[in-house]
C-alpha cells in the first residue's frame, strides 16, 4: 500500500494533537474534525496551501492549549417565516 | 424570511439544518481571563504589562501587530518638567495644559497627569528609551508649542523630552520589548466587535480572528479600551488608514455617551498634499512659518509665543493667511511654508533626521535649501470615551458622574479629559503612558487576580455575528470605498478649521443620508479568511458613528473654544465674560454658556444622535498642593 509522505504524517500528527489537547474542553472535537475532514479533499500536490495551513494549525493547537480557552460554541442561522 | 441566530452550547454539525455551500455558521471560542486590553499601542501595551505585573491573566486584542499600532507614527515628544534645561515645576506644566485646553480640560486629570509625569519619563527611561542627551548625559528636553515657565510668565519652557524626532517610534519599541518580559496573552490581529454589555456592567469583548474568521468570546471582569482616534473620517489627515474609532462605536452600540467629539485638532504642519506630519519639534528647534512674502505672520497672531504658540491658535493664523490672499507660492497657491534653512545643518541632521527625510520623500524637498509646504491637517481627536482621573468609564445620570462596571479607557480613545478642547503638542505620549498605568493601577486597586466571573448569556454578542454576517452577505448598490470617500469630503468640506452653522447644518443633512446608505452596502469577498472588503466594511460602520457625533456636537456648540473655532460664534462664552472684571457680572445659568462637556449618543439602526452636557471639573486632586487654575482670556 501507498505510504504516507512526510507532510500526511505530519497533518495526522496534528491531527491527534488536537483531538487529545480538545477532549478536556467541550465543544472543540466535532469542529476538529469537521475542519479536517474538509480539508482532506485538498490534492495533496497542492504542498504551499497545506503548510500553510499546518503552519496555521500551530497557532491554533497553542490557542486550544492554553489554559484559558474554554469551550467551542456556535453561532448558526436558522430560517424562521414571519 | 428574517434571519434568527441562535447559540447552541456545544457544537455539533449534524444537529445543524441543511447549510449552502458557504455556510453560514460561526463557531465561537470562549476565553476567560482577568483583564482584556482592546488595542496595543502605547496606552494599551502599558495597561497590559502593567496589569500582568500585578499578576492578572491579561489578553490583548489588537487588529493591528503592537509595533504598527498608530503610536508608532508619534514624532515629537513627552512633556515633563524634569527641569533638565531650566528650573522647572510640574504646576507650571499643569497651567499651561489647563490653558491650552481652554478651561475645558478637568483639572483633577490634568493634575493627575502633569504629577506623574517625571516619574512615567523616567519610568520610560528606566525601560530602556534611548531619549536624546544633553552634553551632560541629562535627558535633552525641548520647546514645544504653548509651554512656558510660571504660569506663563517666564517666557518659553523646555520641557519636551524627545528621541530625535522619532519619540513615538522609539516608545512604541520600548513598551513592546518591555511587555515581552510579562506573561500577557496577545489576540494580533483579531478585529475587537463589540463589548459584551450585561446589567449595565461590562463583561468582556467578542473579537473576529481575522486569520482564519473565527469569533472569540473574551470574558473578562476588567475590559480597558485603548483604540486610539479616528482620524479617517476626514479626507486629509495625519492618521494611519487604521485610525477608525473602533473603540468609540463599541461604546455607542453599548448605549454609553462619547464626549467632546466636536474637538478635532488640526495640527499646523502637515505636508500639503500627502499629509504626512512635520513634527512641531521643528518650530521648538527654531523652524518658522512664512507666507508668500516672506513674513513670518506668527508674530501678528501670538507675539509672545510666536510659532510656538497653541496648535489651534496656529492652525487658525494659517488658515486666514491663505484664505487672505498671503499664500505660498505654488499653482493651487493654498498652503504656507515652513522654513528650515536658517538652522545649522548639523543641528538639522542630529534633531530632526526623521522629518529631513519625510520631506524628502514626499514634497521632495531639502530641509537645508528650501522650506516646507504645509497645511493644518486633521491629526487627533481631544474627545472620546469619558472617564474619571483613574482611567474608569463613566455615563453622566441625574447630574452625577456615574462609573460603568469593568469598563476603562486610555490613551486618545479615552478622554479624561485631559486635553479638554485642544491639546497641547507632547501630551498626548504623556497621556498613553500615564493613564495606562492609571487603569492599570485602578483594576489592581479594586480587583483581586483569580476572581470569579460574572454569568454571561449563553448567546452574547449574537448582534455583533448578525451584523459581520449581513455584511459579509451585503449586496446593495454602493461599495464601501465609495461611502467612505463621500463621509470623508463631507466632513473635510463641512467640519474643518473653521465652521459656520450653515455649513455645519448641511453638512449634519448630508452625513445622515449618508447613514442611510449604509444599509444599502455591497461588499464583494464572501469568505471568512483574512476578508479585508469585511473589515473594512466594519471599520467604516465605526467611522459613520463617529463622523455623525462629530458634526451633530459642532453644530450644537454655539461658540468658539479650542480647537472648534465657529465664524459665527467667535468668542467663547462661558459662566462669567473673563474678558472684563468679574465683580458686578451675573453668572449664566448652566443651559447659557458652553463650559461644558457634550455627551453624545447614537441609535446605531437610525443615526440619530442625541446630545447632552456634562459639567468641566474645575477643582484640582489637592487644593493645597496644586491650586486649581480659574478660567480667563486665552491668548498667547
Amino acid at each position: 500500500m501507498v505510504r504516507h509522505s512526510k507532510l500526511q504524517k505530519q497533518v495526522l500528527s496534528l491531527y491527534r494533537q488536537f483531538l487529545r489537547a480538545g477532549r478536556a474542553k467541550p465543544g472543540f472535537v466535532p469542529r476538529i474534525r469537521e475542519e479536517f475532514r474538509a480539508n482532506a479533499a485538498i490534492k495533496k500536490t497542492d504542498v504551499m496551501y497545506i503548510e500553510y495551513l499546518c503552519r496555521r494549525a500551530q497557532r491554533q493547537l497553542e490557542q486550544l492549549k492554553d489554559v484559558n480557552t474554554k469551550q467551542l460554541g456556535i453561532f448558526s442561522k436558522t430560517e424562521e417565516n414571519s | 424570511h428574517c434571519l434568527h441566530f441562535a447559540a447552541t452550547k456545544f457544537y455539533n454539525p449534524r444537529s445543524l439544518v441543511k447549510l449552502s455551500k458557504i455556510s453560514s455558521h460561526y463557531p465561537v471560542v470562549d476565553h476567560e481571563f482577568d483583564a482584556v486590553v482592546v488595542g496595543a499601542g502605547g496606552a494599551g501595551l502599558r495597561a497590559a504589562f502593567g496589569l500582568s505585573e500585578a499578576g492578572f491573566n491579561t489578553a490583548c486584542v489588537t487588529k493591528l501587530f503592537p509595533t504598527r499600532s498608530h503610536t508608532v507614527a508619534a514624532q515629537g515628544g513627552i512633556n515633563a518638567a524634569l527641569g533638565n534645561m531650566e528650573e522647572d515645576n510640574w504646576r507650571w506644566h499643569f497651567y499651561d495644559t489647563v490653558k491650552g485646553s481652554d478651561w475645558l480640560g478637568d483639572q483633577d486629570a490634568i493634575h493627575y497627569m502633569t504629577e506623574q509625569a517625571p516619574a512615567a519619563v523616567v519610568e520610560l527611561e528606566n525601560f530602556g528609551m534611548p531619549f536624546s542627551r544633553t552634553e551632560d548625559g541629562k535627558i535633552y528636553q525641548r520647546a514645544f508649542g504653548g509651554q512656558s515657565l510660571k504660569y506663563g510668565k517666564g517666557g518659553q519652557a523646555h520641557r519636551c523630552c524627545c528621541v530625535a524626532d522619532r519619540t513615538g517610534h522609539s516608545l512604541l519599541h520600548t513598551l513592546y520589548g518591555r511587555s515581552l518580559r510579562y506573561d500577557t496573552s496577545y489576540f494580533v490581529e483579531y478585529f475587537a466587535l463589540d463589548l459584551l454589555m450585561e446589567e449595565g456592567e461590562c463583561r468582556g469583548v467578542i473579537a473576529l480572528c481575522m486569520e482564519d474568521g473565527s469569533i472569540h468570546r473574551l470574558r473578562a471582569k476588567n475590559t480597558v479600551i485603548a483604540t486610539g482616534g479616528y482620524g479617517r473620517t476626514y479626507f486629509s489627515c495625519t492618521s494611519a488608514h487604521t485610525s477608525t474609532g473602533d473603540g468609540n462605536a463599541m461604546v455607542t452600540r453599548a448605549g454609553l455617551p462619547c464626549q467632546d467629539l466636536e474637538f478635532v485638532q488640526f495640527h499646523p504642519t502637515g505636508i500639503y498634499g500627502a499629509g504626512c506630519l512635520i513634527t512641531e519639534g521643528c518650530r521648538g528647534e527654531g523652524g518658522i512659518l512664512i507666507n508668500s512674502e516672506g513674513e513670518r505672520f506668527m508674530e501678528r497672531y501670538a507675539p509672545n509665543a510666536k510659532d510656538l504658540a497653541s496648535r489651534d491658535v496656529v492652525s487658525r493664523a494659517m488658515t486666514i493667511e491663505i484664505r487672505e490672499g498671503r499664500y505660498g507660492v505654488g499653482p493651487e497657491k493654498d498652503h504656507v511654508y515652513l522654513q528650515l534653512h536658517h538652522l545649522p545643518p548639523q543641528q538639522l541632521a542630529a534633531r530632526l533626521p526623521g522629518i529631513s527625510e519625510t520631506a524628502m520623500i514626499f514634497a521632495g524637498v531639502d530641509v537645508t535649501k528650501d522650506p516646507i509646504p504645509v497645511l493644518p491637517t486633521v491629526h487627533y481627536n481631544m474627545g472620546g470615551i469619558p472617564t474619571n482621573y483613574k482611567g474608569q468609564v463613566i455615563t453622566y445620570k441625574d447630574g452625577v458622574d456615574k462609573v460603568v462596571q469593568g469598563l476603562y479607557a486610555c490613551g486618545e480613545a479615552g478622554c479624561a479629559s485631559v486635553h479638554g478642547a485642544n491639546r497641547l503638542g507632547a501630551n498626548s505620549l504623556l497621556d498613553l503612558v500615564v493613564f495606562g498605568r492609571a487603569c492599570a493601577l485602578t483594576i489592581a486597586e479594586n480587583n483581586t487576580p483569580g476572581e470569579k466571573l460574572a454569568p454571561l448569556m449563553a448567546n452574547a454578542g449574537e448582534e455583533s455575528v448578525a451584523n459581520l454576517d449581513k455584511i459579509r452577505f451585503a449586496n446593495g448598490s454602493t461599495r464601501t470605498s465609495e461611502i467612505r470617500l463621500n463621509m470623508q469630503k463631507i466632513m473635510q468640506s463641512h467640519a474643518a478649521v473653521f465652521r459656520t452653522g450653515d455649513v455645519l447644518k448641511e453638512g449634519c443633512v448630508k452625513m445622515d443620508a449618508l447613514y442611510e446608505t449604509l444599509a444599502d452596502i455591497k461588499t464583494f469577498d464572501r469568505g471568512i479568511v483574512w476578508n479585508t472588503d469585511l473589515v473594512e466594511t466594519l471599520e467604516l460602520q465605526n467611522l459613520m458613528l463617529n463622523a455623525v457625533q462629530t458634526i451633530q456636537a459642532a453644530e450644537a456648540r454655539k461658540e468658539s473654544r479650542g480647537a472648534h473655532a465657529r465664524e459665527d460664534f467667535k468668542e467663547r462664552v462661558d459662566e462669567y465674560d473673563y474678558s472684563k472684571p468679574l465683580q458686578g457680572q451675573v453668572k449664566r445659568p448652566y443651559d447659557q454658556h458652553w463650559r461644558k462637556h457634550t455627551l453624545s449618543h447614537v441609535d446605531p439602526k437610525t443615526g440619530k444622535v442625541t446630545l447632552n452636557y456634562r459639567p468641566v471639573i474645575d477643582y484640582s486632586l489637592n487644593a493645597e498642593d496644586c491650586a486649581a487654575i480659574p478660567p480667563a482670556i486665552r491668548s498667547y
